[in-house]
């Protein structure tokens, strides 16, 4: 056996983070792990290894047994400490449960979405433009965008829709800070999955129905429905992932846009341009910096030994930012042609809504960009990253 | 380039191929890619070139190189 110190943990990043405010400056520590520290150690959470080179998160993605999700993938955990499905899960039942909704969100099936999307986003746009000179289109577009789209999609009736952001915010934002809020936040957005599922359980099938509840409802695995608790599972983490990465996803391609003129007039004239930009933000400004793993059995990832138990965090933010991977890798260029980025993971756990957040994020920008003839950033002090506030400086 | 196919043990179905390459692959009930019959050859194609470099799983294959990704996999360029 080795000591820790001869594994190199005692004096590894005791302090790398990848949440709140670790992210204001954390292109900068991408940097430094990539060239001098690809794996390495953190104290935060319980402790973790790090693997920052995309490679390594690529073959670790494609080697479940080795690198497992379960107990969670989710660190710090999302205000409950229940195994989420899908992401929670492991093979053989991994499949099973993710099977159910595949068919859902297929690009063809997406695609009829995008009436009602760009509908949606053209009136989120003109509220902008008729709110005055200087707006939080986080607020205003970049939230209330995927909440309308996914609650419809989803089935959450539209009164639920004002209180969805206050469970998000102390869900996901303030889980580090104040636990015992999130946990909260937590059994109430249970609650309210279990109500719902009583009410629609008590209204019966209907026939007009297709959105993801029904489909969760009626759905086999292994020939017998799902559980009451796998069902309050699968739409704990539905909500929480289909809400909230989109959210993100918009506001940081307008912040980027709202700080590059020249990028913002060049999609504005060039529409055609916006899905290539769009995998571009997600590569550089993704939502999802990292998710974690368990090791299975003992491994070595760049001369590191990784032993059975330990926690390890896929940074795909570094990932999307390797050297080795990508020319000028810190530099945002709308027209980048190679980009097989890390933003959706990958392998079996590949984001399952991943047509969906990107058919979101173009539509959104395609949309204010066509309705707000200019806009620039109010406020420099407003982080890339979250869900806050972007305010911006609308113009003729 | 000999034939392309999509391996399905790979493919997650990202649906990028699609994306990029419409007139070559198309995607499945459950969103997984495949090579549109007919489409076999059309691996040397700008469009299907890119498709195989986007490929989050590196799913893309040539036949005639069996298991080895197709070409310009490894190319760190942009
Ligand atoms: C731009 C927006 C989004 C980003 C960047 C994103 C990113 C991710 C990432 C990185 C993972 C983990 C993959 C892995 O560990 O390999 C994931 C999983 C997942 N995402 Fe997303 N996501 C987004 C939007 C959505 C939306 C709109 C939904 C709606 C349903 C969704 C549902 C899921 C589900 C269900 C999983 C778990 C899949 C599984 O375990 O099989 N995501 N997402
Ligand atoms: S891009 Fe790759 S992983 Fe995605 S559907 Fe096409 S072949 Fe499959």
């Amino acid at each position: 056996m080795s000591t820790e110190a001869e594994r190199g943990i005692a004096d590894n990043k005791p302090d790398f983070d990848f949440h709140g405010r670790a992210l204001d400056n954390i292109f900068d520590e991408y940097e430094e792990i990539l060239a001098k520290r690809p794996v390495g150690h953190s104290e935060k959470y319980g402790g973790f290894w790090y693997i920052a080179k995309s490679e390594d998160i690529f073959n670790a993605e494609q080697d479940p047994d080795t690198f497992a999700v379960g107990p969670s993938m989710i660190l710090p955990s999302f205000g409950t400490d229940v195994p989420l499905i899908p992401i929670d899960i492991d093979p053989p039942a991994h499949s099973d449960f993710r099977k159910i909704l595949l068919p859902m969100f297929t690009p063809m099936n997406i695609k009829k979405l995008e009436p009602g999307m760009k509908e949606t986003a053209r009136q989120l746009a003109e509220e902008v433009l008729s709110s005055g000179e200087v707006v939080d289109v986080s607020a205003k577009l970049a939230r209330p965008m995927p909440t309308i789209i996914f609650s419809r999609l989803a089935g959450y009736p539209e009164e639920d829709w004002p209180i969805f952001d206050r469970w998000i915010d102390e869900i996901i934002y303030e889980r580090t800070a104040k636990p015992e809020t999130a946990y909260a936040a937590g059994r109430e957005l249970n609650d309210y999955f279990d109500r719902l599922l009583d009410e629609r359980e008590k209204a019966g099938p209907d026939a007009a129905k297709d959105d993801l509840i029904a489909q969760l409802m009626k759905a086999e695995v292994k020939g017998r429905k799902l559980t009451r608790e796998e069902l309050l599972s699968y739409c704990y983490l539905l909500f929480l992932a289909g809400l909230d990465t989109t959210a993100w996803a918009i506001r940081s391609a307008l912040w980027y846009l709202a700080g590059n003129q020249k990028a913002q007039q060049q999609l504005r004239e060039n529409p055609d341009m916006i899905p290539g930009a769009a995998e571009e933000f997600l590569r550089t400004l993704s939502p999802v910096q990292a998710m974690a793993r368990t090791v299975k059995t003992d491994t070595v990832v760049q001369g590191q030994e990784l032993k059975a138990g330990e926690r390890v965090v896929l940074v795909f933010g570094a990932g999307n930012r390797d050297p080795e991977v990508y020319e000028e890798p810190n530099e945002i260029k709308i027209d980048r042609e190679n980009n097989r980025h890390l933003a959706f993971g990958g392998g079996i756990h590949r984001c399952l809504g991943s047509n969906l957040g990107r058919a979101e994020m173009v539509i959104a920008m395609e949309e204010f960009l066509k309705a707000v003839p200019h806009f620039e950033r109010a406020n420099d002090a407003e982080p890339w990253h979250g869900v806050g506030p972007l305010t911006l400086k609308i113009g003729a | 380039m000999g034939e392309i196919y999509v391996d399905g043990a790979r493919c997650q179905g990202h649906a990028r191929c699609w994306a990029l390459a419409p007139e070559t692959f198309e995607i499945d009930e459950e969103g997984y890619g495949k090579v549109i019959p007919g489409r076999e050859n059309s691996g040397d194609e700008l469009n299907v070139r890119k498709a195989i470099r986007n490929c989050p799983e590196r799913a893309i294959l040539e036949r005639s190189d069996d298991e080895a990704p197709a070409k310009n996999e490894e190319v760190a360029t942009s």
